[in-house]
């Protein structure tokens, strides 16, 4: 692994991207590919509409080699007549992509292992097999009138320089974009950036970066590529995807808006409903604290955090809850301090004293630690009747 | 370069801290048992200035007498460093904001006043013979002159270390790497990492800051804390040892086991793709992937499951084909010729359609019965009965997790 570079060199920002960034949201196919997942042909379409009306411009909708339900499912989404442009997924077989262009698809990737490790114990094939299958397999997709994608499973334990050549004759063959898959994660940011610049100088092609959580690395690697020249990121929704699932699509979005201020017109505040959508979909229900979209990313308890937001929000939020279709809450429990029972009450219409907060947070407190966990409103105005009939 | 790198774990604060999360005292006691059991230098076990039952915990942990060092969170007042020292803990964190919005609007104060507060807690501590670690919260906002300012007050004072908090998750890890080294060689104090997981950052900008010279890194298990999070023990030490080379020293064989525990007690189940510990990490669906697992798990792992003390199953799905339901068979004992694969494969496809999950084993293994009795050849009619796999030990109690 290359981690030889001098990192004061890397560029300050991201703002220097010449070429249109893009995301290549795969919810529907490595999403889908999560052990144990499955979605109905309803709800793939439905996730194409919704992906389709957030502006998402390249969607992967699924795998032509896994039989007649999935080119069924594949071409329910081509008719359903959205403007994103829709990709298959395909090994490295001529017979795949034939089947893909029969069900109205625009795009396929090619999916060919580039490692040794992968060539010789997975596929039994040499490095000269690899760059003669991306040619036969890119000629036939442009026989067909498809755009081509080539793919480079396990890229990032890959021999840098055969890399070069694999993506460098994938564009000759043709090629529209080249795909850098960390299949199992095992890049750091840094080691990200050295290696995809190497790539986006040696080889003048689309880059596509397709990463990986296994180390909770996905989001951060995914700009980290971009930061070295590549302009197509794939994300999912909720991050789905096999193993610990890839870069999140509402992460990579706000990420580029919030660390880069680059905007890619995506109306944020539907994040929540297309988590929703698909949590339910996939069976995989959102963790309360999932970056950007989980329940607890704007829930305030403890008294210094609460405080702070009661008094400006910007204190302790990056972005405001609307941006993200979430709304923001004060949670009274162990950690709570006065200032939140007196804005708690407030909002129920009722004026407290600092004594009389004093005396609720006391007993609030007390209920929390014994019922281990934060109270509902409901039981904070338990407790302020249980109050008022102990001073009367 | 790298010198030690010190883990200190905050589950029992900052994870606490966590809206709707509380620990019960025994939990919390037994938390701090096996945080230290596995290795971890330092526990952060609470406020001390709540008082109360936080006390008596924060007492009880000290009382242990862990082989672990034990820190309190403190603001920068003298009233909590007396409930620290009250405590007996060996070690306090004192923390005050360092970003001018934070100075302003919620402490309405101003920087002199948080550079007096700085000199006047760290002198009361170091007088009690304390080690102390002043806390710049939302560092990653301050004005980086004034955190210097900042870095150097608390050093001069005697203060240990600083605590960078990147309070709002609002860094990534290129931007991290250049501040910390920054501050590292403006001041020489030691540094230790706080980040949030707002942006799905925490990780790599705990790593990125340790790249650049911090000495300390402030972790939870399963990454609890305020919001999205904090960087997670698990994902920070594996990330540590397989990406850049560095062994912490930590047992991470039970890593799931705390993961659990931790799970159970905040009431925040493991999603099953948690990074370093979800029950999906080694399981193998899809035909690509579990035919190469089959062959050399090196295809597709960087590190054997038993090194967080996972399992490796393979199971029947969508994505499934004649290698791997070959495979499950064999772990019942089943014999099954190229032909039967296929065929049971198409099927067990279809049905997971239907049923809009994996199957479960038993599914499978009636799918394989069902194909064997229409079958022309059906001479071998005594099926194997009361099938079980030769690992059911291990598989027990697992789910495919639909």
């Amino acid at each position: 692994m290359t981690d030889d570079l001098c990192h004061e060199s890397i560029p300050k920002s991201i703002d220097g991207v010449n070429r249109q960034l893009n995301l290549v949201d795969l919810t529907l196919r490595d999403g889908e590919q999560t052990a144990g997942v499955v979605f109905a042909q309803g709800e793939k379409v439905r996730i194409a509409k919704l992906l389709d009306e957030v502006g998402v411009r390249f969607i992967e909708v699924g795998i032509p080699a896994l039989g007649k339900e999935e080119l069924r499912s594949i071409e329910a989404i081509a008719n359903a007549g959205l403007r994103a442009k829709l990709i298959a997924f395909c090994r490295p077989h001529v017979r795949e992509i034939q089947w893909a262009a029969e069900r109205g698809v625009d795009a396929v990737t090619i999916s060919i292992s580039t490692s040794d490790v992968h060539l010789k114990s997975k596929l039994k094939k040499t490095r000269k097999w690899v760059l003669e299958s991306i040619v036969k397999c890119i000629d036939e997709a442009r026989r067909l009138g498809l755009e081509a994608t080539a793919s480079a499973e396990d890229a990032s334990r890959t021999d840098v320089d055969f890399l070069v050549e694999y993506f460098r004759t994938a564009r000759e063959a043709g090629a529209t974009r080249a795909r850098f898959c960390d299949t199992l994660s095992v890049l750091s940011p840094f080691q990200t950036y050295s290696i995809v610049k190497k790539l986006t100088e040696s080889v003048d092609i689309d880059l596509e970066m397709h990463t990986h959580n296994d180390f909770g690395m996905a989001t951060a690697n995914a700009l980290a590529g971009v930061r070295a020249g590549a302009n197509y990121i794939t994300v999912s929704i909720n991050g789905l995807g096999e193993r610990t699932g890839n870069a999140a699509l509402e992460e990579v979005v706000m990420a580029l808006k919030c660390l880069h201020n680059i905007d890619l017109g995506i109306p944020t505040n539907r994040f929540r409903e297309l988590a929703e959508y698909v949590a339910e979909a996939s069976g995989r229900a959102i963790p309360v604290w999932k970056a950007i979209v989980g329940d607890n990313v704007f829930a305030h308890e403890s008294g210094i955090h609460a405080d702070g937001v009661i008094k400006n929000p910007r204190n302790y939020e990056i972005f405001s809850p609307e941006e993200v279709g979430l709304t923001r809450q004060l949670v009274v429990g162990k950690h709570s301090g006065s200032h939140t029972i007196i804005h708690k009450f407030r909002e129920f219409g009722i004026d407290l004293t600092q004594s009389e907060a004093n005396d609720i947070l006391a007993m609030a407190r007390a209920t929390a630690v014994e019922l281990k966990r934060a109270l509902f409103d409901k039981e904070l105005m338990y407790i302020y009747n249980d109050y008022r009939r102990s001073k009367t | 370069m790298m010198g030690r790198l010190w883990i200190d774990d905050t589950t029992l604060r900052d994870g606490e801290q966590t809206a709707g999360v509380v620990f019960a005292n025994a939990e919390k006691i037994q938390i701090a048992k096996m945080l230290s059991e596995i290795g971890v230098h330092q526990i952060e076990v609470g406020i001390p200035a709540m008082g109360g039952d936080e006390k008596e915990a924060i007492k009880a942990i000290v009382d242990l007498g862990l082989s672990t060092s034990v820190l309190a969170w403190n603001r920068a007042v003298i009233s909590d460093i007396d409930a620290s020292l009250d405590c007996g803990v060996d070690t306090i964190a004192v923390s005050i904001s360092a970003s001018d919005i934070h100075i302003q609007t919620k402490l309405q104060r101003d920087r002199q006043w948080v550079l007096d507060s700085i000199k006047e807690s760290v002198d009361y501590a170091k007088r009690h013979n304390l080690y102390v670690s002043v806390n710049a919260e939302d560092a990653s906002r301050a004005d980086p002159e004034f955190l210097i300012h900042f870095a150097q007050t608390a050093k001069d004072y005697g203060a240990d270390r600083i605590r960078y908090c990147d309070t709002l998750g609002i860094l990534d890890p290129f931007e991290t790497y250049w501040r910390i080294k920054a501050l590292r060689d403006a001041v020489d104090i030691d540094i230790e990492m706080h980040t949030h997981n707002d942006l799905g950052m925490a990780t790599p900008n705990a790593i990125a800051g340790i790249k650049a010279g911090a000495s300390f890194v402030n972790v939870t298990v399963n990454g609890l804390g305020e919001r999205a999070g904090n960087a997670a023990l698990e994902e920070v030490v594996i990330a540590l040892k397989y990406i850049e080379k560095i062994d912490t020293g930590i047992d991470t064989s039970r890593f799931r086991e705390l993961s659990e525990y931790v799970a159970r007690a905040s009431g925040r189940p493991l999603p099953t793709w948690k990074p370093v510990v979800g029950s999906n990490l080694f399981i193998y669906e899809s035909e690509a992937r579990g035919s190469g697992a089959l062959v050399d798990p090196k295809t597709y792992e960087v590190y054997p499951p038993s090194e967080v003390g996972l399992h490796r199953l393979f199971i029947i799905g969508k994505h499934s084909g004649p290698k791997t339901v070959k495979h499950k068979l064999q772990e019942y004992g089943l014999p099954a010729d190229s032909k039967l694969a296929h065929d049971l494969g198409c099927e067990a496809r279809s049905l997971s359609i239907k049923l809009k999950r994996a199957l479960f084993d038993s599914e499978v293994i009636e799918l394989y019965n069902q194909i064997r009795r229409s079958r022309p050849d059906n001479s071998s009619s005594a099926l194997p009965k009361n099938n079980q796999p030769s690992h059911l030990e291990t598989v027990k109690g697992r789910t495919n997790d639909r």
